[in-house]
């Protein structure tokens, strides 16, 4: 089942257009929306969970159309909002557990599934402690918990990384990309396009309030083919440029690193050959990488 | 082209390496520095200086960043060692004081207030007369057609924009950006990077802090890591990360033939173990250099194909990942 | 005998197949978290002390009615009542210091600290929320003022000469005490919910609320002093928020409104109370509809 279905999604607040006949059909697994605040994230956010109404055009969450079940589209979906949402003076598990409760679940189901996922985000020890001491890690990942502990379908993610130092982050990162492993499928919201390509199958771009991108990551990435060839800084990148276009390769040099066109079995052999024979260091070799950055960049046009 | 603050203290003496932790010519000094708050340690005795160019500045939350950009731009007193701003006590000379912006961390706005209102007010504070200098600043930040929009209706990135533009309008010599590109999309965010990289090729001290570290990558020539309120690692960052040879670097060597390319390595002196992985074999050395140099050489000998050769921890979250453990 | 064999077991994710409720099951347990928090259920012992303590104020007159009763059993002056039923359905300070407290402490924390985009990500809409609050502070004020009463009566039914003979002859006494009780909680709950909605700081909805409770009834005395209303009662009293339900209380317990409530002798004044009874709650609930209505247009 398609995880998300967007047919001329349009919403306008008075004059400002914050979404703009978005259309996009989203597989199910580990999505990123990127765009800066104000693009339309977080109204599509609001849409989705039924808060808002769209001014024109169709959603479909997890198979429900949300004009239709707004209510009952918000039982197959957590929420991890940007900003600080949970009581302070409650323990983490006395807040998940109700939260879990306010989802629907049974009052005995809540508590073990509080305890369950206050484990899996790492809060296994913290969670008798009110939440109100707790680091900014700590909370994201009580925010996390309170959006898993009822099994949804479906998490929307707010900028899970946002306030998080590098070390944060990647735990972070690591947390969310385990959600695929769960059955529950991940949208997650934010303006670093580097937490997208490190976890995410499929991308959304939008700006201000349009569509520039969808699509798999992995497709949106896929080099123009080539390679790229490190050998060092003392001037042997010259020699094997000279040796390898001597062999028939097209190949220049960039920033000291050499690149070329071709990426075939054969000329992979050619270029260890090359290597070895002028005894040049191999620091680095491979296919020629493009960033989300770039695509973003070039497709956003401006 | 901004104009330098002044003398600034005695050169190193001739002929005798540099401490990477300082600069030969050295806007800010901050010597054996620490602060507290209570019972809170935020620096303990640090030193170290910064000069023009971009410098980022790394660490975990809580290490004392914030802190010592505050010091740094005199907007805090310090209770140990001291701060030295082309020589000169910031909180004690104000020629120097008004020469120094600090960016903080998304703050709160005062109401009300247009993008180039809040420029105008910041240099009306510096006593400005410069009329056209706000709009220059608006533009430099790419703002100059919404500045007479109001700035809490503006989203994060660009709220971040105008505070950047408020800090310009003084010409400052010295500009501290605490995550200045929070909240920005990729385009505001290049557009950012390049703005910083051309303020520090001015000639401006310009220090950036930034937990987002593959930008911190790009902008900064030089990086300054602080942890537990200590100085970690200074320097630029390939450099440092040479000094570091007592940790095992990582390569990921794809190829048809893993095990028998593994075979061939692990006879090496440079090798210190070989894993295999699905993506390929991971091999950790403490000579990085010596493992470049043979690998070619061992995969021709072996006839095994080579499809790609990735070292997994060049970059600089690995470094700040080691400093951090 | 050796252990058979061994295990490790995958202690990872367990995805839920269990029963869900929707949205009903989602208001019961705002209803039943925001009781808890009431009553500093489930948080530390300092969060439990002013509510139990005001339960025990206000219980105080019932101990003390049985109290003498069951001291003057068996002398003439048996007779002697410290509190009626009527009168115990009251205004005590103590029950309005609870207002004042818990209204604000069930509301606005949900406000100040940005949990409502949580709350209404479950399946809960703004009414949901608001009959949630109100039930659960409308059932603890109710607790409040009805359970004292079933200490007095079960209290005066056993020490009275025949227990039987008192549950008989008193038998209208619960109906007439459980609906006068019901008045003033639901009225003193949408009050304070209501107020309390207004502010995000719990301190300010606290002090509203015991601010529009004196000011609405020191305006009302002045207003019923000016008028020569000495005997006749005067509609000046229908601004005393406060104390508004009391009438309708005694018409639920005498048929009419009695003294010492300056309506006492005004024609009509139990239509007029009823009138501005339902005019508070009515305002109190707009209030409320436009304090949470989440949904946009």
């Amino acid at each position: 089942m398609t995880l998300l279905r967007v047919e001329a999604l349009t919403k306008r607040y008075g004059s400002v257009v914050a979404l703009d006949a978005l259309d996009a059909e989203v597989p199910r697994g580990l999505v990123g929306v990127v765009g800066a605040n104000g693009a339309g994230k977080t109204t599509l956010f609001r849409i989705l969970l039924g808060l808002a109404q769209p001014t024109a055009g169709r959603v479909e969450v997890v198979g429900i159309d949300v004009a239709a079940d707004p209510i009952g589209v918000r039982s197959r979906l957590g929420y991890m909002p940007e900003h600080d949402c949970l009581p302070l003076d409650q323990t983490a598990a006395d807040v998940v557990a109700t939260f879990g409760e306010l989802g629907g679940l049974p009052a005995k189901a809540a508590r073990q599934r509080a305890s369950d996922v206050l484990d899996l985000v790492g809060l296994d020890e913290a969670r008798f402690r009110p939440i109100g001491g707790f680091s900014t890690g700590m909370r994201q990942r009580a925010k996390l918990a309170q959006a898993i502990v009822g099994d949804p379908e479906l998490v929307l993610l707010d900028e899970p990384t946002a306030g998080l130092d590098p070390a944060g982050r990647e735990e972070m990162l690591e947390l969310v990309s385990r959600l695929g492993t769960f059955g529950i499928s991940v949208l997650m919201s934010t303006h670093l396009l580097d937490d997208v390509q490190r976890i995410c199958d499929h991308v959304l771009m939008i700006d201000a309030g349009r569509l520039v991108v969808a699509g798999p990551t992995a497709s949106l990435l896929e080099s123009s083919g080539g390679v790229t060839v490190d050998v060092g800084h003392d001037g042997g990148a010259e020699l094997l440029r000279a040796r390898l276009a001597a062999d028939g390769l097209t190949v220049s040099v960039t920033d000291g690193e050499l690149q070329l066109d071709q990426a075939d079995d054969e000329a992979l052999d050619r270029i260890i050959a090359a290597v070895a024979e002028l005894g040049l260091p191999l620091y680095r070799m491979g296919p020629r990488t493009t960033s989300l950055d770039d695509v973003f960049l070039e497709r956003a046009g401006r | 082209m901004s104009q330098p603050l002044g003398a600034t203290s005695e050169p190193a003496a001739a002929g005798a390496p540099l401490d990477p932790s300082f600069v030969p010519d050295p806007t800010i000094e901050v010597q054996d520095l620490s602060v507290w708050f209570g019972q809170k340690v935020a620096l303990s005795e640090l030193s170290c200086s910064f000069g023009a160019g971009v410098t980022g500045l790394l660490g975990p939350n809580g290490a004392g960043k914030t802190t010592l950009m505050r010091a740094v731009t005199g907007l805090i007193p310090v209770n140990q060692g001291r701060v030295l701003v082309a020589g000169a006590d910031p909180r004690a000379n104000r020629e120097v004081y008004r020469r120094l912006a600090l960016v903080p961390e998304d703050e709160a706005v005062p109401g009300g207030l247009t993008a180039r209102g809040l420029v105008r007010y910041e240099a009306a504070l510096h006593g400005l007369v410069d009329r056209s200098a706000p709009d220059r600043a608006l533009e430099r930040v790419g703002l100059l057609d919404v500045a007479d929009r109001r700035v809490d209706g503006f989203s994060k990135g660009m709220r971040q924009r105008t505070k950047v533009a408020a800090a310009l309008v003084v010409d400052p010599a010295v500009l501290v950006l605490d995550e200045p590109l929070n909240g920005a999309d990729p385009v505001q965010r290049l557009a950012l990077i390049q703005l910083f990289q051309a303020l520090g090729a001015e000639g401006r001290t310009v220090i950036v802090s930034s937990h987002v570290l593959n930008e911190v990558e790009r902008l900064a020539d030089r990086i300054i890591v602080v942890v537990h309120g200590r100085l970690a690692a200074a320097g630029n960052q390939r450099a440092i990360r040479e000094t570091m040879n007592d940790r095992p670097r990582h390569v990921l060597v794809r190829t048809d033939d893993g095990r028998r390319l593994a075979g061939g390595l692990v006879g090496l002196a440079s090798v210190q173990g070989v894993t295999f992985e699905p993506l390929g074999i991971v091999v950790s050395t403490t000579q990085a250099n010596e493992l470049a140099a043979a690998l070619p050489g061992v995969a021709r000998d072996l006839s095994v194909r080579v499809r790609e050769v990735r070292p997994l921890d060049d970059s600089l979250e690995s470094l700040f990942r080691e400093l951090t453990r | 005998m050796t252990a058979v064999g061994g295990a490790v077991y995958d202690r990872g994710y367990r995805p839920y197949e269990g029963p869900r409720g929707g949205r009903s099951a989602a208001r019961l347990a705002l209803y039943l978290a925001s009781i808890r928090r009431a009553l500093g259920l489930r948080r530390s012992w300092r969060q439990k002390v002013a509510p139990f303590v005001l339960l025990g104020i206000v219980t105080i007159p019932a101990v003390i009615n049985v109290g003498i009763a069951y001291l003057t059993r068996n002398t003439p002056g048996n007779q002697i009542r410290f509190i009626t039923y009527r009168d115990y359905v009251g205004v005590s300070s103590a029950l309005l210091v609870f207002v004042a407290l818990v209204a604000p402490d069930i509301i606005c924390p949900d406000r100040r600290q940005r949990v409502l985009p949580l709350l209404f990500s479950r399946p809960l809409t703004g009414f949901d929320y608001v009959l949630a609050k109100v039930a659960a502070l409308t059932s603890i004020l109710f607790a409040f003022s009805f359970l004292p009463q079933v200490l007095l009566f079960v209290g005066q039914a056993l020490v009275s000469d025949s227990t039987l003979d008192y549950v008989r002859s008193n038998a209208d006494i619960t109906w007439k005490v459980a609906a006068s009780c019901a008045v003033l909680a639901i009225y003193y709950a949408v009050i304070g919910v209501a107020v309390a909605s207004l502010a995000s700081r719990r301190i300010v909805a606290g002090a509203s609320l015991i601010g529009l409770f004196l000011v609405s009834s020191i305006v009302s005395g002045v207003l019923v002093s000016g008028a020569d209303a000495q005997a006749n009662g005067s509609f000046g009293a229908l601004v005393n928020v406060l104390a508004l339900p009391l009438a309708l209380r005694d018409v639920i317990f005498l048929g009419h409104i009695a003294l010492p409530s300056r309506l006492a002798g005004v024609h009509d004044g139990a239509w007029a109370a009823l009138g501005v009874y339902l005019g508070v709650l009515s305002i109190g609930v707009l209030t409320l509809y436009r304090r949470y209505r989440w949904t946009e247009r």
